[in-house]
């Protein structure tokens, strides 16, 4: 883009360049914001203003028919003091804990296990990422066969070993390691592609020559791909801290968040207390707090970055 | 004055924060004129907005919106179908944002919720001569609020327990019949629980629980409009009814969040009874590979009583033609489109004339003796206004007591802390 106007005549004063470039950039800055715009006010009609609109119907009590009131934080103060919200909200949190490293272990591990040299991997990574491109209400019914009494696991274990399967969906105790299991498997496909090809990236020469003197296969890991791989560590523990926060399809699928509010979540609150009950102040002001603690840990996540994140390489 | 980035930063941020508003103001400006009518009594354009499970379905509704425009060549119809779940989220947005379509589905025990909305219909019923006499009483009474008609129904039904007929003669039990006791029931239900399978399902719906509990006390989900559920007589009843799973063990284990899992085990001959509706009769005929029954609900100590539920059409306020809208649900409802949806094994018709076409459809021994009888011993499930949160409510924490997870008056009294007092 008009990169030529840039380059200061010969023989000019020392400032001139400088004044040359200027209105120069300012024309790209121009020509940028063109481009931009599109994007910009769609961002600003779909994302922007809907969060800005939630943040003000957060403070209402703004039933989908009849009088709407202003109530100032309380609706805020209703979560807070909502035995059920604040069990949403530690469900969440017990799902991202469980979730994320088990998903990061997993992908991981079989990105490192099907290494460059294993024959075939193309056939396991391909496997491997059906279940993320499946439908997911399709994968959860078939999972939801597989849980349920009389299902898949409990015929089996009955016919083969006359025992009962845990009620997985129906007991408090299961209900949520049983959305993990499943939400594991659906969704371990798209980091193990990231990490496949982080790994693919680190040079086969430096682990050779750290084989010839005398490195083994963990030390090879710990010193040579680990340092290489963090960019994509950090991306892909980024976004699945993200997009697990926002777990919703599997628990509304699998268990409609009970029993109980066993397996409920944050946006499966949102959810119900807006689309179903038709209370929308209460469901804004949910998804504020859920908006508020996802951003919290991304700064967080992006503070802690500088300790561990190496992009030297 | 030259303008420096920054300066050019503003007034770009400016400058498109004002197309941003332009655009959303255009959208928030278009309120519906493209909606759902036009035009007056005889003459119209009407959109009518109902639950679809495919286009299979699409087509067959359509044909009753078609029975419109036959009776009135003014009138045309457009059936906008919505899968099940999806159709109550968009219908209450549309509703709120006065910009619903003139005719609108609606079922008995979600209509509490959505009245507010919805056009009073006992004048254009007096106007155009409509006679409720025609139809089941209990639905016609479950689709009014305050006393008022809501909508006109098409379909309607009493609960009534489908049983397989098979397993009751391997079992060596008797078939039920009208007026058989709770007594009779559990000593059959019993006999029929061996070998992985179970004499009945059940799960904590709202109609089938509601059901049970009628019939084993009498009590009733709402006292003087306001939710009942920490009523004595209320709690025994549902206390009987997870005593079905928890301790009698004659059903399996609820598992969450599974509304077909009563059909899935009654289906898969898993189970040899369930609590259902005549509208589900003549598909689960279609599904099964045994022999299909039909009996009333079990009597309590004051005899045999359930509920009736069912679904019709009615008026959003926002429609400008009602008189149009109301001459088409005229015709939806007529004789003709609800005798072949009953052929087509579709709805058990709201209309008593259109009985006899639905019988034949089920070919079913007995069906219409039961039926006849549940009906008798009916009354519609009047709903609170936040019945939806009811339901989801006693769906969660009814797992947990008929699992025996928890006490079934603690369960109870964890939904009414929720929900508050219904209205």
């Amino acid at each position: 883009m008009a990169t030529d106007t840039t380059v200061a005549p010969p023989g000019a004063p020392a400032g001139a360049p400088r004044a040359g470039r200027r209105p120069a950039l300012r024309r790209d800055g121009r020509y940028a914001s063109v481009f931009l715009a599109p994007s910009l006010a769609g961002l600003a009609l779909f994302t922007l203003f809907p969060t800005a609109m939630a943040l003000g119907i957060s403070l209402f009590d703004w039933p989908v028919f009849g009088e709407r009131s202003f109530l100032g934080f309380g609706n805020y103060s209703h979560l807070l003091h909502d035995p059920v919200f604040r069990r949403v909200v530690l469900n969440t949190v017990l799902f991202v804990v469980l979730y994320v490293p088990l998903n990061v272990v997993v992908s991981l591990g079989l990105a490192v296990w099907l290494g460059p040299q294993i024959k075939g991997r193309q056939v396991f990574r391909v496997l491997f990422f059906i279940p993320v491109m499946t439908p997911m209400v399709a994968n959860v019914m078939v999972w939801r066969l597989l849980f349920q009494p009389g299902g898949l696991i409990d015929g089996g274990l009955q016919s083969w070993f006359g025992i009962d399967a845990p009620n997985f969906l129906g007991s408090s105790n299961w209900a949520m390691p049983a959305i993990v299991a499943m939400s594991i498997w659906q969704g371990f496909g798209y980091n193990f592609l990231v990490f496949s090809a982080a790994i693919d990236q680190v040079p086969q020469s430096q682990l050779e020559s750290a084989q010839i003197d005398g490195a083994g296969p963990l030390q090879r890991f710990r010193y040579i791909t680990w340092p290489m791989i963090t960019p994509s560590m950090f991306f892909a523990t980024t976004l699945t801290l993200i997009t697990s926060f926002q777990v919703f399809a599997q628990p509304f699928i699998l268990t409609q968040g009970g029993p109980g509010v066993a397996t409920q979540t944050i946006v499966m609150y949102v959810y119900n207390q807006g689309w179903q009950f038709l209370q929308m102040g209460l469901a804004s002001a949910a998804g504020w707090v859920l908006f508020v603690i996802i951003m919290g840990i991304t700064a967080v996540q992006f503070v802690g970055q500088k300790r561990w994140v190496n992009y030297d390489v | 004055m030259k303008a420096s980035p920054a300066r050019t930063r503003r007034w770009v941020t400016a400058a498109l924060s004002v197309l941003a508003l332009t655009a959303v103001a255009a959208c928030g400006g278009n309120n519906g004129s493209s909606g759902s009518s036009s035009g007056s009594a005889d003459k119209a354009d009407l959109t009518w907005s109902f639950w679809v499970a495919g286009s299979e379905d699409q087509a067959a509704w359509q044909k009753v919106a078609d029975q419109a425009h036959t009776d009135h060549t003014g009138i045309t119809v457009k059936l906008q179908g919505a899968p099940w779940d999806s159709y109550w989220s968009k219908i209450g947005t549309t509703l709120a944002g006065g910009k619903a379509p003139c005719i609108i589905g609606m079922q008995s025990l979600r209509m509490a919720s959505y009245a507010s909305a919805m056009l009073p219909l006992d004048d254009l019923m007096k106007k155009y001569g409509m006679k409720a006499e025609d139809f089941d009483k209990p639905i016609m009474d479950g689709l009014k609020a305050d006393g008022k008609q809501i909508a006109i129904p098409y379909d309607s039904g009493p609960m009534v327990i489908f049983y397989n007929k098979d397993m009751f003669k391997a079992a060596g039990v008797p078939d039920p019949k009208p007026g058989w006791t709770m007594d009779e029931f559990k000593a059959a239900a019993k006999k029929l629980t061996a070998a992985g399978k179970t004499g009945l399902v059940t799960t904590p719906g709202d109609l089938g629980t509601m059901s049970w509990i009628r019939t084993m006390t009498g009590a009733e989900p709402l006292a003087d409009g306001k939710l009942n559920f920490t009523d004595s007589k209320f709690e025994q009843g549902f206390s009987q009814y997870a005593d079905f799973v928890k301790t009698d063990k004659i059903a399996p284990q609820v598992p969450g969040g599974n509304p077909d899992f009563e059909t899935q085990q009654f289906t898969g001959g898993k189970a040899a009874m369930q609590l259902n509706g005549p509208w589900s009769l003549i598909d689960t005929k279609g599904k099964v590979k045994f022999d299909l029954g039909i009996a009333p609900i079990p009597a309590g100590p004051d005899g045999s009583k359930t509920y009736t539920a069912g679904s019709g059409f009615g008026i959003s306020r926002s429609c400008k033609t009602p008189d149009a809208a109301f001459q088409a649900i005229m015709s939806m409802t007529s004789v003709k489109p609800l005798t072949t949806l009953a052929e087509a094994g579709r709805a058990y018709p709201s209309r008593t004339v259109a009985h006899p076409a639905w019988f034949t459809a089920a070919g079913i021994d007995g069906a219409k003796e039961t039926i006849d009888y549940a009906s008798e011993n009916s009354i519609p499930l009047v709903t609170s206004k936040n019945w939806v949160q009811v339901a989801d409510l006693l769906n969660r924490f009814g797992t947990q007591a008929l699992n025996g997870e928890i006490p079934p008056d603690q369960a109870l009294k964890t939904i009414q802390d929720q929900a508050g007092a219904g209205s």
